[in-house]
């Protein structure tokens, strides 16, 4: 399911601020980042690599059907 | 067969203090990461554990004193102490190690973040504790030449060691339940149980000395 | 331990089925889609906004690698320098995984730059403009080794190689704030607007001089990493005036049957290697010849390099190849040699992934089954974009440049000529216009904004939010992806399904685009942006359908051939005095006649 976990946050928001798509965002109460747009996650983990304690774990399906060409 | 009273006291530590703590580690539900990864953080989990197990390997812990002289006691809580010392004094590191051997922010970036995120609770705590750790284990080593030098009683070094523990670990506990990528609700009550009740023994002991000496005791 | 695979398991089918009723929105809800028409349940304060209004001299928009070199050598020419980035810094759009870069190097290369340039052109069908084929390639080492000054070369990430250069000038940088307006004034540029994602406020630039540096887009499309790219630049000049170009062409990408949206797998670990240094090498790639192998008969199964493709899938006709481009076999150096170089710590070389800079080489996943249109609605890179009226990386309105991406500069033509020219060409025009910027802002007085031109502007950004009800903006970009990724209208054309698909776009343009609510800043950003995607999608119907020719990666199966004769032209766009779209002819190495 895309993004699929946090878990270990630190709450540097290196990833809100790498994720090209805005997925993330930091919860105003807990000060960590917390999935919040995942059906627009692109799955291109930049949020993983980024983040410096490797707190995000990512499944490689989609939350929202897939429209491809042909296939 | 009968089991040696001393026997069950390591088997009693080994169950409390190593099985059930990576017991809670396999039960959670954080995501399953690479060998490494998780290796390091049951090592962590381990540590800590081991940590608060320092609080009950004291003379203020009766109920071990039956079995253990104290200098036997003594050495175990100094090796233990080693053992933990060391690893949370790498646990930054630690964290950020396993980004030597894969692709992405670059492990020394990663500590610059890491140890520069004062924004978060959790953090400024893990490095207070970091602090406090440095102290506690500074002191402790060279406790005799501390003596000695402010030429004050061994009593009071204990007492200083003891407080120091407690603020120490309640810190540190405080720092694991805030940012633990394993501290879900089980190991948070495990952690709260040993710290409290470890604390709260330290604590009532000396209480109970203090007023002894004064004559107070009912 | 959680298993990821437990949720979400709804297919297409059910999905389709659970659209209509009562229960298909709540299940649509729990899965991230909100439904279409719905109230809005805005929580934003609108009367609370803290707006904030700058002034500089250039402002940089987009911060890949364009933006990078705008800035710094604006900057470096003397010129007051803001950047503004919808992303972060070296972290959106598509440079993040663009991993090979270009260099001619005079001493090593087998051909001289006009040998390159014409190399090229033979190999684009005429479709590219030589001046700036060749002046990617000149500047290219210089580029490259700056790049490398500020640790490019030796970094996976380039949020921290790029912040270098932009921390040691101490130029302003905001992040996380989408552009959606230019402004004109007096027939020039005066700046620009947009929103921030995270503080509900509206941000204005008051400048002399912008250079877009806003990449190009597609439409939202899975297996690309282009989803934060919806041809905003493109748009945004497109209804100040500005003439774009290229919406013809198609960048020709397959995906990976299982998990076609997971970008990251489908390009087998590219993402996570550092960048390196390609030579020359021209080529004829990544058109649409899959498309069309599998139009014709099915999903092509067989696997290896499109010729050898065709023959093994024995189709006949399809896209021309010019003589000699039509390798059949891997390029020197193996499939290695496609990525530029070997991969880190010695592992298995990615075997058929997506090369660096997105382009060239064989299609990713052939050792699986391909789908189609993994980088849909996006061109062939430095194809579309604003019309440039010189060698500057100038547009058709005084003022405002563009560079990279977001610039129709022909660069490499309307197919792919050269291995990792993309990124070099986005470094050298973003260093070609900030200095032609810094020039016209020193003989430009700071233009006056109007407050009537600013107030329509702010209302027309937070329209969205004051919907009491409206659209929702994922449902839409559902909707048009439905319209327009299917092969058989965005690669394989004919007249009929694209005028069709062109009375679904118009209706989207319409009737829904006018309708598009937003709850947060974060949904005025996907408003934002499926606006963006139904103004690019209509462009791209409409030169599609102006194009009775096929050439390179525009392919139309009503004109299969290639036609000399009329066709020796590009296709501009432009948006008339009432407010119409506008398309006419340029003819290949000219400039565009100025009104």
């Amino acid at each position: 399911m895309s993004i699929h976990s946090i878990n270990g946050c630190i709450g540097c928001e290196e990833c809100i601020k790498s994720c090209p798509t805005d997925v993330i965002r930091l919860d105003p109460k807990t000060k960590k980042a917390v999935i919040k747009y995942v059906a627009d996650c692109q799955i291109c983990h930049l949020c993983r690599l980024y983040c410096p304690v490797d707190a995000i774990i990512i499944a490689p399906e989609k939350t929202i059907p897939v429209i491809v060409s042909w296939g | 067969m009968q089991i040696h009273p001393k026997k069950i006291v390591i088997i009693n530590a080994l169950l409390i203090f190593i099985a059930l703590p990576a017991l809670l580690f396999a039960l959670g539900n954080a995501p399953a990461r690479s060998l490494l990864k998780d290796s390091l953080s049951l090592l962590t989990v381990l540590a800590f554990s081991f940590m608060l197990q320092q609080l009950f390997l004291t003379r203020n812990f009766k109920g071990i004193q039956a079995y253990y002289k104290l200098s036997q006691l003594s050495n175990i809580h100094k090796y233990i102490g080693y053992f933990v010392v060391t690893v949370f004094l790498f646990h930054p590191v630690l964290l950020v190690m396993p980004r030597f051997f894969e692709a992405g922010v670059k492990p020394l970036d990663a500590l610059i973040t890491l140890l520069t995120t004062f924004q978060s609770l959790g953090v400024v705590l893990g490095l207070i504790a970091w602090g406090l750790m440095l102290l506690l284990g500074m002191t402790a080593i060279f406790r005799y030449k501390l003596v000695q030098k402010l030429g004050i009683k061994y009593k009071a070094w204990r007492l200083f060691h003891g407080a120091l523990s407690v603020l120490f670990i309640s810190i540190a506990s405080w720092h694991a339940i805030e940012l633990g990528r394993h501290v879900d609700t089980l190991m948070a009550s495990f952690i709260m149980v040993f710290a409290v009740s470890g604390a709260v023994l330290l604590v009532k002991q000396y209480v109970l000395t203090t007023e002894k000496r004064t004559g107070v005791t009912s | 331990m959680s298993n990821p695979e437990d949720n979400h398991g709804l297919s297409r089918r059910q999905f389709l089925g659970l659209t209509g009723g009562v229960a298909g929105m709540a299940a649509l809800v729990s899965m991230g889609i909100p439904p279409g028409w719905a109230d809005n349940t805005t929580a934003v304060d609108l009367q609370k906004r803290a707006d904030k209004a700058y002034e500089t001299d250039v402002l940089v928009i987009g911060g890949g690698m364009a933006g990078l070199f705008a800035a710094v050598k604006a900057h470096d020419a003397g010129a007051k320098v803001m950047m503004i980035s919808k992303g972060r810094l070296g972290a959106s759009g598509q440079t993040p995984f663009a991993k090979g870069m270009f260099a001619y190097d005079e001493k090593t290369a087998k051909m001289s730059l006009d040998e390159f340039t014409a190399a090229v052109s033979r190999s684009a069908l005429g479709t590219n403009n030589p001046v700036y084929t060749r002046q990617m390639a000149e500047h290219s080492q210089a580029r490259v080794n700056e790049l490398k000054e500020w640790g490019f070369f030796d970094s996976v990430l380039y949020n921290k190689p790029f912040s270098k250069p932009i921390t040691e000038r101490n130029i302003p940088l905001i992040e996380r704030v989408m552009i959606t307006h230019l402004i004109k004034e007096n027939g020039k540029i005066a700046g620009a607007a947009g929103f921030s994602l995270d503080a509900e406020q509206v941000i204005t630039f008051h400048a002399k001089s912008v250079i877009l540096c806003t990449g190009a887009g597609g439409f939202k499309p899975n297996g690309f990493p282009i989803c934060d790219l919806t041809h905003d630049g493109t748009v945004m000049a497109y209804h100040i005036g500005a003439k774009v170009t290229g919406k013809e062409w198609n960048d020709g990408h397959p995906g990976q049957a299982d998990n076609a949206a997971a970008c990251f797998d489908g390009w087998h670990g590219m993402f996570e290697r550092k960048p390196d240094v390609t030579g020359v090498e021209i080529r004829h790639d990544l058109g649409v010849d899959l498309n069309y192998i599998a139009y014709i008969n099915g999903n092509p199964l067989e696997g290896g390099p499109p010729p050898e493709l065709m023959r093994k899938n024995k189709v006949k006709g399809g896209p021309y190849k010019p003589e000699g481009f039509d390798h059949s076999s891997p390029p020197p150096g193996g499939e290695a040699g496609l990525a530029g170089g070997p991969p880190p710590r010695g592992e298995e070389p990615p075997r058929h992934g997506p090369p660096p800079g997105g382009e060239g080489g064989l299609p990713p996943g052939m050792s699986q089954t391909p789908v189609g249109g993994s980088s849909a609605g996006m061109a062939i890179h430095k194809s579309e974009g604003l019309v440039p009226i010189n060698d500057q990386c100038e547009s058709t309105i005084p003022g405002l440049y563009a560079a990279g991406d977001a610039l129709g500069s022909y660069m490499a033509g309307a197919i792919y000529t050269q291995i990792g020219s993309s990124l070099t060409g986005s470094a050298v025009q973003g260093a070609i216009a900030a200095q032609a910027a810094a020039r016209y802002c020193q003989n430009t007085p700071m233009p006056t904004l109007s407050a009537a031109t600013l107030s329509t502007i702010k209302a027309e950004i937070l329209a969205p939010l004051k919907r009491k009800a409206g659209y929702g903006p994922a449902w839409v970009t559902q909707t048009l992806q439905g319209v327009m990724i299917p092969n058989f209208v965005l690669y394989i054309k004919k007249e009929s399904m694209l005028k069709a698909a062109l009375a679904y776009i118009e209706e989207l343009r319409d009737h829904h685009m006018p309708m598009l609510r937003a709850a947060d800043m974060h949904e005025l950003r996907l408003a934002h942006e499926t606006a963006n995607m139904i103004i690019s999608a209509e462009m791209k119907l409409k030169a599609s359908l102006m194009r009775t020719e096929s050439r390179c990666s525009h392919y139309r199966l009503d004109y299969p051939e290639l036609d000399n004769q009329n066709w020796q032209a590009w296709i501009n766009i432009h948006k008339d005095a009432e407010g119409n779209m506008q398309l006419e002819k340029q003819p290949f190495g000219s400039w565009p006649t100025q009104a």
